[in-house]
């Protein structure tokens, strides 16, 4: 396979992992912090922040790997 | 309450993969040649100059159907004997019809290779004609370029959003002055509507966070960025306007003052927790703690300026490759594909834009949580003994603060 095609394939399959990474990690999170707003109501507003927090930073890492993606797609495309 | 918007944003996120996806394949399927005739739409020229050149930054303003207004460059040249230069230019075309400027088309070459450097006569008037010369890269002929210091699409913007909240925000600060808001009630849809939101991010963002009295001192900067970041991102949806924070520079620059605060306000248990690792642990750990500290504490500033910029850019990038997805499908499959896609790229594109005002506010909002937090765990002093009145006071944050190192050392662990 030539170059661009290789850099293309690892672009999509890149962005799929850190989709996956993400996806789980965020669904995980809410699975956890819903739960615990059920068992205690009155934490809620606590949790709601720390969570979106945490979201934040899992998403961070996310888009790390998102922009690698982009840039390797982009770059091989504009030569 | 943010559980949909993460699923949605995923998914739209997820959607523009799958768009890029068919940008990428698309010169691989079609049998196009690179260079077609005059006028003519190309793949190239779709995902060249329509999705990244509106994405990206650029030194133009684009009013689609009417012109193009070009911005000002400005050069810091080194000269071909050797001096410095400031060379100012009323806008690209003007710089490279007067100016030893030349430009380059992307990939365009014989051997796939950049194309040769057009300087002047009948070849350049063709490309300003086409607007190439906005999409291409510029090169001085004798010499070389030090620093561009041009004035930018996200420049304009982003001074724009500037102008916004000091022309809200001063004459609010005077009205405090004179005492609406303090001894009476404040008046007026505007006061009243961003009362609201200084006061959330009082008690909600830089009193949990930051020790005792010390978010009075930091509550200016938290304030300035909340507003600033959230005005620049809901430009980026004004028609005809863009997101000065999807541009790098800027949250990097955003992030580079987090980060300078950090340093400058750090309290000396900061510092020394920095430098010889976590009290009471033993020598092996605290050799393996420091440098992971010290890597951590760029890369949670590091962090924060790509959160913000991926965001800002990704949903730009969504919506023009939405949009972009039209004219590909035109020239992939023909007019009757391209019409039914009309339907779905539109719809899409109402979605993500709606889900794009959402994210302006969560991101203003992540960028100045994460801000304070960052700051506050910076300037927390340890009780050293002797103030027990103070225990109860800081029990709070520093639960918080506790829970959220628990987090951020189980997602990222270079930042532990």
């Amino acid at each position: 396979m030539e170059a661009a095609a290789l850099a293309y394939l690892a672009a999509g399959i890149g962005a799929g992992l850190a989709a996956i990474g993400a996806g789980v990690g965020i669904g995980w999170l809410a699975s956890s912090s819903m739960e615990g707003a059920a068992r205690q109501p009155e934490a809620t507003d606590d949790i709601r922040n720390l969570m979106i927090i945490s979201a934040a930073l899992i998403e961070g890492v996310a888009l790390f790997a998102l922009i690698i993606c982009l840039l390797l797609a982009v770059t091989i495309f504009l030569g | 309450m943010l559980l949909p918007a993460k699923y949605m944003k995923a998914r739209a996120r997820s959607l523009g993969f799958v768009a890029l996806l068919v940008l990428g394949l698309g010169p691989a399927l079609t049998a196009t040649p690179a260079h077609a005739a005059e006028g003519e739409v190309t793949l190239e020229g779709i995902v060249n100059n329509v999705i990244l050149g509106h994405a990206t930054d650029g030194y133009y303003l684009n009013f689609k159907p009417f012109d193009n207004v070009e911005l000002p460059r400005i050069m810091l040249v080194r000269t071909a004997d050797g001096n410095l230069d400031l060379e100012a230019y009323g806008s690209t075309a003007s710089m490279l019809k007067n100016g030893p400027y030349g430009i380059q088309a992307h990939g365009g070459g014989e051997s796939g290779g950049h194309a040769d450097l057009v300087t002047q006569g009948a070849a350049l008037d063709e490309a300003i004609s086409a607007d190439e010369h906005l999409h291409s890269s510029v090169q001085r002929t004798d010499g070389h370029v030090v620093l561009d210091l041009s004035i930018s699409r996200h420049f304009v913007f982003g001074l724009l959003a500037m102008l916004i909240v000091l022309a809200v925000f001063i004459p609010l600060a005077q009205r405090y002055k004179r005492g609406v808001g303090r001894e009476k009630a404040p008046s007026g849809v505007l006061q009243n509507m961003m009362e609201v939101l200084v006061i959330f991010i009082r008690d909600e963002i830089a009193k949990p966070n930051i020790q005792g009295e010390k978010w009075r001192k930091f509550l200016p900067y938290l304030l300035s960025a909340f507003f600033f970041i959230l005005v620049a991102n809901i430009l980026g949806l004004v028609p005809y306007a863009g997101a000065a924070t999807s541009n790098i520079a800027v949250t990097g620059v955003l992030a580079v003052m987090t980060f300078v605060i950090v340093l400058l306000y750090s309290s000396k248990d900061h510092y020394k927790e920095l430098f010889t690792g976590p009290p009471d642990a033993p020598l092996l750990v605290r050799i393996i703690f420091v440098p992971i500290e010290l890597v951590g504490l760029v890369m949670r500033h590091l962090a924060l300026a790509i959160r913000l910029f991926a965001n800002m850019m990704g949903g730009a990038l969504i919506i023009f490759s939405l949009i972009g997805l039209i004219f590909i499908m035109n020239i992939l499959f023909g007019g009757a594909v391209a019409g039914g896609t009309v339907i779905i790229s539109i719809g899409f594109t109402v979605f993500i834009l709606l889900l794009k005002l959402l994210v302006a506010f969560i991101q203003a909002y992540v960028f100045t949580i994460l801000s304070a937090l960052f700051i506050g765990m910076a300037v927390e002093e340890h009780d050293h003994g002797g103030h027990e009145g103070q225990e109860d006071h800081s029990s709070t944050s520093g639960r918080l603060e506790e829970r959220l190192d628990a987090v951020e050392e189980a997602v990222e662990p270079t930042s532990a």
